[in-house]
């Protein structure tokens, strides 16, 4: 299967792939420190926090409230048909994730909206992968 | 030749800027003695126009304008200047050296070095080097091509810095511009405006720079043309967003014992502050609209320079974009959350307001000077040069560099006061 979901290129190497192929489970799993146990995205060598270099990766709940939106308008990359919307979303567990949303648009979007995550096929030039966005399970109005 | 580099990156990229903290010893200490800039519009529109490839020089080429106008402004002559910083952004770092630099515009300082681009620190710094007498007679230059050089501030283009200038490039989320427009769509929501409300910035800003000789965008605007102009990231239009324009300043700094009997009124570095958070970018900056970094890098400068938040009547944010300068307001507490824009629509921001911000147009409207251009205004306006902008009988001013991230204020008091 090829995806026409063409997307700009990924961040690859090092803890960046173990992201990517934990992804390809269609589940979320974020590095957790296994000092202070804060979560952290995207992923470093070291706990953001308390700078410890044991982090685990541990699967979250996917779910997480509107924070904040914004609609390209102006076209920064040739793979991406402008307009289109992006998403930032509080998770439970604490970090703020960049994505788009999943059957909504931002015009829909209000502060708090609890949203959870999905999988959709994309593609880049490192090949086929699973990119986590964000449908709305509950609206605040 | 002395050349002290400063900046370093951390295991993240980021770059980790060192200089002195707040210290009442070095309150007053120093003077800007000298300003000049390039011809911001003339210049705009020759970038615009060019044709060819620029010259590789354009960095120098822009400097020698500000600073001979500075030295000029000063009384001074080169053979004063025994240091100077260069604040530069070119192209290709591997070919420039403080020595050509120096060269370029006829100099032989004792100290020479580059400095940050963005004006973070480099007052600070040079202050600490006078107050030592290290050296006697600063200059300080930025110089900065960033329309000729054709800088993007977003797209694949971007591959370094934090995180949030490349991770998100699979989602489509980039630029600086996306940064803002986060801030700004949660704060319109948070507090119950509507989009047409944040125009007052713009159309204010723009009033503002029509009562400057430099300023690159002169001619009036409304909330109409505000919300026609396109959007860049939705929320934010065109007219929410800095200029990207080529420029030059330069300050020049003397010990202010030494500053009496020049031509010009000293303007004393009075105070800075800083305080920046590298961690959890967006939880400071969108959700807290880093209004801690604002609360204490604010506190720091105030109480260095002895002066009380009510005493600044001039503020020169980082506006590099409306909301970010909104932001600032809030933060160093020159209004309550949520009641900035309110406040302005209710003129208090406007010229002849109670408090005069980005008199000169700022970023938005003047040029684009990575916060240089703040600290220029602050100087005319201190000296009660600013003509048709002036704040009646101004005698301390707050300037403010912002990044995404980190807040580094600096106080300015009128020499004569």
């Amino acid at each position: 299967m090829t995806s026409s979901n063409r997307r700009p290129n990924r961040t690859l190497g090092g803890v960046h792939d173990r992201f990517w192929e934990l992804c390809q489970r269609q589940r979320l799993f974020l590095q957790r420190c296994s000092s202070c146990a804060q979560f952290q995205w995207p992923p470093e060598e070291a706990c953001e926090k308390c700078g410890h270099d044991r982090l685990e990766w541990t699967e979250v709940s996917g779910r997480g409230t509107l924070a904040s939106w914004c609609t390209f308008v102006q076209k920064y990359y040739d793979a991406l048909e402008v307009p289109y919307d992006t998403v930032l979303v509080a998770l439970e567990e604490g970090p703020l994730f960049i994505s788009n949303p999943a059957g909504f648009t931002n015009d829909e979007a209000r502060l708090g909206d609890v949203v959870e995550v999905e999988f959709v096929a994309a593609s880049d030039d490192a090949g086929e992968f699973f990119l986590p966005v964000f449908a709305r399970v509950a609206s605040q109005t | 030749m002395n050349v002290a580099p400063r900046a370093r990156m951390n295991r993240n990229d980021e770059v980790i800027v060192t200089f002195p903290d707040a210290d009442r010893e070095l309150s007053n200490r120093v003077s800007i003695v000298g300003v000049g800039n390039s011809d911001f519009a003339f210049d705009y529109e020759t970038a615009r126009s060019r044709k060819a490839e620029p010259v590789h020089n354009m960095a120098d080429q822009l400097a020698l304008t500000s600073f001979e106008r500075a030295l000029a402004d000063s009384g001074l002559t080169r053979r004063d200047i025994d240091a100077v910083g260069f604040s530069y952004f070119v192209k290709d770092y591997s070919a420039f050296t403080p020595e050509l630099a120096s060269d370029a515009l006829g100099l032989r300082p004792r100290h020479a070095e580059m400095t940050m681009p963005i004006m973070m620190g480099v007052v600070p710094q040079a202050v600490a080097m006078l107050a030592r007498k290290d050296v006697d007679t600063f200059a300080l230059i930025y110089s900065a091509p960033m329309r000729s050089i054709r800088r993007a501030f977003g797209g694949d283009t971007e591959s370094y810095g934090p995180p949030s200038y490349y991770y998100y490039h699979p989602w489509g989320w980039s630029s600086q511009g996306a940064h803002w427009a986060l801030k700004a769509q949660r704060y319109l929501s948070q507090y119950g405006y509507a989009e047409r409300d944040l125009g007052v910035v713009a159309t204010t800003l723009r009033d503002n720079a029509g009562r400057s000789d430099f300023a690159i965008m002169q001619d009036p605007i409304t909330i109409e043309d505000y919300l026609s102009s396109r959007y860049v990231v939705k929320p934010l239009h065109l007219l929410d967003m800095c200029l990207v324009s080529d420029a030059s300043v330069c300050l020049i700094l003397k010990r202010t014992e030494e500053s009496a009997g020049l031509r010009t009124i000293p303007v004393r570095v009075s105070g800075w502050g800083r305080a920046e958070t590298h961690k959890e970018m967006f939880k400071h900056m969108v959700v807290k609209a880093l209004r801690e970094e604002y609360q204490e890098a604010g506190r720091q400068a105030l109480d260095m320079a002895g002066l009380d938040i009510a005493e600044i009547r001039h503020f020169e944010g980082y506006d590099a974009a409306s909301i970010h300068l909104i932001n600032q307001i809030e933060g160093y507490g020159f209004a309550a959350p949520g009641e900035a824009l309110s406040m302005w629509a209710d003129g208090h921001m406007k010229y002849g307001g109670g408090l005069g911000v980005s008199t000169s147009g700022g970023m938005m409207s003047e040029a684009y000077t990575q916060g240089w251009g703040q600290v220029l205004e602050a100087v005319r306006q201190l000296r009660h040069e600013a003509g048709a902008r002036q704040v009646l009988d101004l005698a301390a001013s707050m300037t403010s560099l912002s990044t995404p991230d980190g807040a580094y204020p600096l106080v300015f008091t009128r020499g004569d006061a």
